[in-house]
């Protein structure tokens, strides 16, 4: 079935990151001076707000900082609803959105703030893939 | 070093009005002219004449407003981040007095959030966000978040985890604000006469409404109205001049954590914090003087969360000062004596109804409202005003105080 959600048109700024989303590598902005990285990709880094910047790649590996489970939604997102959104702490550093898979959105008490979860790619058109995060075992 | 201490006081508010119809008017309407009639209104009131006016203070309209009421302003604001703008307005209008710029400062408001649905917005509306373009939109588009109460879940999860509290003690601020709501007649949710779901709710109430956004149901949520609302700012010569009271501007503070979500480093924290040291700081007050808040309530966690942060309960208890009564008719510290965002009133930014309030219950005219429609007076002489705008993004804080 086709993709039918929201994909996102990229920008020169952030093209690094769904060059490697197509290849599946978790690609990050990391300044070339403080040595930190950050999420969204920045034009300067917002820790020393130097104008060099470069890529590495994640290591795909986080843990969930907390998490909602959407009951409204809208296009393609409000058929799958209910669905789990979450915001990940990368072990990079900074912090993702996403929408969390391997969990069960009708049970949110067996979700755990903390979990080990790891990056995967869905294809969404012949140019985009989006980064998911799936809930793996400790 | 701060502002000097002389700004405090060095302006109050004057006067404080509505548009003739909030809520869910019959026949929709523009948000321009809810803006025009809170104007007109706001004018009446004081007898300062529109073309006093010679600062002008909206989100996103203020050309726009200035150009339709034919004035030509020394003194333009446009500033639209989210709800508080109108409290950062009040900052901002309080320095352009301080420093000589303008003597009568307007901050106005028009928003048709419920008329919108069938007429689009007329006018104005929207905060900066950068546009589709952005890369933090690019980042957050694909996820399937869907408005406000989608983003403000993750922070009461968040605090749940934290702090070891529940979904169920934030459903006592849904409660007790509905009781406030039960008091003022102009609130949507006042009785089974303004609305089929009107009255008293219980915490059963809330925990089973329909969910929205786990943990949030329908009843953790602000209402989605219309209403327009204009208050008058003077410096003191003015202020005593004329027929209304003053209520005086003590401290004024702003600040901000984030613009998207991915940037709150702390989902238990905002920037409300930073905004409410400075206003105290320059009222030369705290918290244990403040006799009533005014802490925008977008969703049951905002206002439990910025009590926290404005230091009126501890880290991770916000959420008790409403469950064990404390914030209710007859509390220690009465809070949202309007009814709230949750059950009087809540357009998409809600600062202006928390100016309105505060006017009112300092210049002991909450009885009389506007229109000779009753409100819920208190006896309190200080009152701490917090708004909260985008994802609990951006605060402005005010230290308000009495005449008497």
């Amino acid at each position: 079935m086709a993709y039918n959600k929201p994909i996102p048109t990229p920008s020169s700024l952030t093209q690094p990151f769904f060059d490697g989303a197509k290849e599946g590598k978790l690609m990050l902005p990391r300044c070339q001076d403080c040595n930190r990285v950050h999420w969204y990709p920045r034009h300067i880094c917002p820790f020393c707000h130097s104008d060099s910047i470069g890529w590495i790649e994640g290591s795909g590996e986080g843990r969930v900082h907390t998490f909602a489970v959407q009951y409204r939604a809208f296009g393609g997102w409000g058929q799958e609803a209910p669905f789990v959104t979450a915001y990940i702490d990368l072990n990079e550093g900074d912090r993702m959105l996403t929408v969390l898979r391997g969990v069960d959105a009708n049970d949110p008490g067996s979700i755990r703030i903390g979990s080990r979860v790891r990056v995967e790619f869905e294809q969404a058109s012949e140019d985009i893939s989006i980064a998911f995060w799936r809930v793996v075992e400790e | 070093m701060g502002v000097s201490s002389g700004v405090s006081k060095a302006a109050a508010i004057v006067g404080a009005a509505e548009s003739n119809e909030i809520g869910y008017p019959e026949a929709p309407r523009t948000s321009l002219e809810l803006h025009m009639e809170a104007i007109k209104n706001v004018s009446n009131q004081t007898g300062i004449p529109i073309s006093a006016i010679d600062g002008v203070f909206s989100a996103g309209m203020s050309s726009e407003i200035a150009e339709h009421l034919g004035l030509h302003p020394k003194y333009i604001d446009t500033t639209s981040v989210g709800g508080c703008s109108f409290e950062i307005h009040v900052h901002h209008a309080l320095l352009a007095i301080y420093a000589g710029v303008i003597d009568v400062a307007l901050v106005t408001h028009g928003e048709n959030g419920w008329s919108a649905r069938r007429i689009g917005r007329g006018g104005g509306g929207g905060y900066g966000g950068g546009g589709a373009s952005s890369p933090s939109a690019q980042m957050s588009m694909p996820y399937g978040l869907s408005g406000a109460p989608s983003n403000y879940s993750h922070a009461m999860v968040r605090h749940n985890h934290v702090y070891g509290s529940t979904p169920e003690d934030f459903a006592h601020v849904a409660v007790v604000t509905r009781e406030w709501a039960t008091l003022n007649p102009r609130a949507v949710m006042h009785s089974k006469e303004t609305h089929e779901f009107g009255g008293p709710i219980t915490v059963d109430d809330v925990n089973n409404a329909r969910m929205i956004s786990w943990p949030l149901t329908m009843l953790h949520c602000c209402l989605v109205t219309d209403h327009g609302g204009a208050v008058l700012i003077a410096r003191p010569e003015i202020a005593r001049s004329i027929k209304t009271n003053p209520v005086w501007i003590a401290g004024a503070g702003e600040n901000m954590s984030h613009s998207n979500m991915l940037e709150m480093g702390d989902f238990t924290a905002t920037s409300a914090f930073a905004s409410s040291q400075a206003a105290y700081e320059m009222a030369g007050l705290g918290p244990r003087d403040m006799e009533l808040a005014l802490l925008y309530d977008s969703f049951t966690i905002t206002p439990a969360l910025t009590a926290e942060m404005v230091g009126l309960a501890p880290r991770g208890k916000g959420h008790l000062l409403w469950k064990e009564g404390h914030a209710a008719p007859g509390g220690r510290l009465p809070m949202n004596t309007n009814g709230g965002g949750l059950s009087f009133n809540h357009s998409g930014m809600y600062g202006m109804q928390l100016l309105v309030e505060a006017y009112r219950q300092l210049s002991r005219t909450a009885e009389d409202g506007v229109n000779g429609i009753r409100g819920k007076q208190t006896s309190a002489r200080t009152c701490v005003v917090n708004g909260t705008g985008g994802s609990l993004s951006t605060t402005g804080t005010l230290v308000l105080v009495s005449d008497d």
